[in-house]
């Protein structure tokens, strides 16, 4: 797969979830505990984004932050399916699947059996369904390695992937999660984290718009702290969504030359 | 699918831009809400709820099982939601799978805390019998029996109502089984231990309708919905949970309004349902 870091083979070190006793990764008192990957709170992993990874779809692109890793291909518009009742407006199929390698524990990903209705309630928003009507539009999502933070990594490739399909959209979609642990709040958290988290935000947007087209709280929070959570997920969406325009920029003036 | 015409639309638009609605309820009025406790008897507690033409029902089932390696202090909780086909016909096959997951998901993010089980509101490590040996799992299993909109309010209700009717059995521990050997137990069928429901949330869901938003939607004005936000708020007043359906986007002050406005209304309905179900058990225990 393109764009792997080629100094530290990542992908051989044995994940430290698989680890069966339970390791504190911070104390609650201890205020400069240090994120596993050496990151700050508020630090994202640096984003991989490359557009046309499957040649036989209409559009596609594979993310890399960290060491979780996706691809999406995008079909279509294709015609809907007889059975189906007519619609003047353009319909959105979306599925997400793991593979039975990507988890720690072989075939684990069947749990997350909600991502696929979460995808396409983040990217209907910004689609404009009306400029195909009577036509379906397919969104595979493959999870080839879960390290954390899957569901936004997912989100953000198919805005990706529809773009590069040229799919009309109102706005790229870029979508960030943070996790709370302690009183910390540590956004982009990986796989390790997730699992001590006494809290999740998850946040989707266009930044553009400056719209929210998903939004999911789990655990206890207080007015103020999700105040900072959104905001902070909100900053990071639109740099994220600056490193997502550059890469179809650069794939548009590659392709023209 | 709610087949409705032009100026059936025009009129609900309409009448919630005025503060009055179809049912002449106004924006952020609940409709009468009816509990009724321990209505099946093979589970361990059991509710339902009616709001209008929403009927739904919650069952709790308590059996005994081992926890989990990675936390022996907890027992286990899961929930599900069922949406049968005689409710509605578009419940049938796919259609009501997807809407079973979406609410099972959204009722267990709001219900269970992160995963650390922090914020949870059923403390799970009061479930637990023998550390690292037994404890108890408990399933929440709900059924749709009726659908006329805000199901996930009235399920989050539903559950509230049956834990607060759930006895689990008092456990007698027999001494001397020590090391690795499974304990053996003794079941009482006499004495019943009560459930503590008052960290349980309640959930809120707002439907944004043009640019106002209601709570209690019936399915006719789902239909007219732009997007929809459920909240679920604890008696502290935190949030421990939400959820947004619906696709278009939302500005983010809007979002922080609409938590406000879910904290605000979640007082009145955790009072509302702690005395109806009150009432409910009282008329069940004399009867």
């Amino acid at each position: 797969m393109a764009g792997k870091p080629g100094t530290t083979p990542t992908t051989y070190s044995p994940s430290p979830t698989t680890q069966k006793t339970r390791r504190p990764i911070f104390n609650e008192n201890d205020v400069d505990w240090v994120r596993p990957d050496g990151r700050g709170f508020h630090q994202c992993r640096p984003a991989f984004f490359r557009t046309g990874a499957v040649n036989a779809a209409s559009g596609s692109a594979y993310a890399e932050f960290g060491n979780t890793k996706v691809i999406v291909s995008v079909f279509g518009p294709r015609e809907s399916k007889k059975a189906m009742m007519y619609s003047d407006i353009g319909r959105l199929n979306c599925s997400v699947s793991y593979t039975t390698f990507a988890t720690p524990v072989r075939g684990q990903g069947s749990e997350h059996k909600d991502f696929s209705s979460m995808l396409h309630k983040s990217l209907e928003g910004a689609i404009i369904l009306e400029t195909f009507p009577k036509t379906t539009v397919d969104v595979f999502a493959l999870v080839l390695e879960s390290g954390g933070s899957d569901l936004p990594v997912v989100i953000s490739c198919a805005s990706l992937a529809l773009a590069d399909a040229g799919i009309l959209m109102h706005d790229l979609v870029a979508s960030v999660s943070l996790s709370c642990l302690g009183k910390n709040l540590v956004i982009d958290p990986i796989l390790e984290e997730e699992s001590y988290q006494d809290g999740a935000l998850l946040i989707t947007c266009m930044p553009s718009r400056y719209e929210v087209t998903q939004l999911t709280v789990t655990g206890e929070w207080s007015t103020p702290k999700i105040n900072e959570g959104m905001q902070l997920c909100l900053d990071a969406c639109s740099k994220l969504a600056k490193i997502m325009r550059s890469c179809l920029k650069e794939a548009t003036s590659t392709s023209q030359e | 699918m709610v087949g409705l015409s032009l100026g059936e639309k025009h009129f609900i638009q309409g009448g919630i831009a005025q503060d009055i609605r179809s049912d002449g309820r106004k924006r952020l009025t609940y409709r009468p809400i009816n509990v009724e406790t321990g209505v099946i008897p093979q589970a361990n507690g059991s509710a339902r709820i009616r709001m209008g033409a929403t009927d739904v029902i919650s069952t709790v089932k308590a059996e005994l099982g081992k926890p989990i390696s990675l936390q022996p202090d907890k027992g286990k909780v899961s929930i599900y939601v069922d949406c049968s086909p005689t409710a509605a016909p578009m419940f049938e096959g796919r259609g009501g799978e997807e809407l079973s997951t979406e609410l099972s998901v959204a009722l267990q993010r709001s219900l269970l805390g992160g995963k650390s089980g922090a914020g949870a509101g059923i403390d799970l490590s009061s479930l637990v019998v023998v550390e690292g040996k037994i404890c108890w799992d408990l399933y929440i299993d709900c059924l749709v029996v009726c659908s006329d909109g805000n199901l996930l309010d009235a399920l989050g209700a539903a559950i509230k109502a049956a834990l607060s009717n759930t006895g689990i059995p008092r456990v007698q521990v027999a001494a001397g089984a020590s090391g690795d050997e499974q304990p053996e137990v003794d079941i009482s069928d006499e004495e019943f231990l009560q459930f503590d429901t008052s960290d349980i949330p309640v959930i809120v869901t707002l439907t944004k309708v043009g640019r106002h938003y209601i709570v209690d939607a019936t399915t006719e004005e789902e239909s007219q919905m732009s997007s929809a936000i459920s909240i679920s708020v604890n008696r502290k007043g935190h949030i421990c949970g939400l959820n947004k359906r619906g696709g278009a986007g939302l500005d983010p002050s809007i979002v922080l309004d609409m938590i406000s406005v879910a904290k605000h209304v979640s007082e009145q309905l955790m009072n509302k349902l702690d005395s109806e179900i009150a009432a409910a058990e009282a008329g069940e225990d004399e009867s």
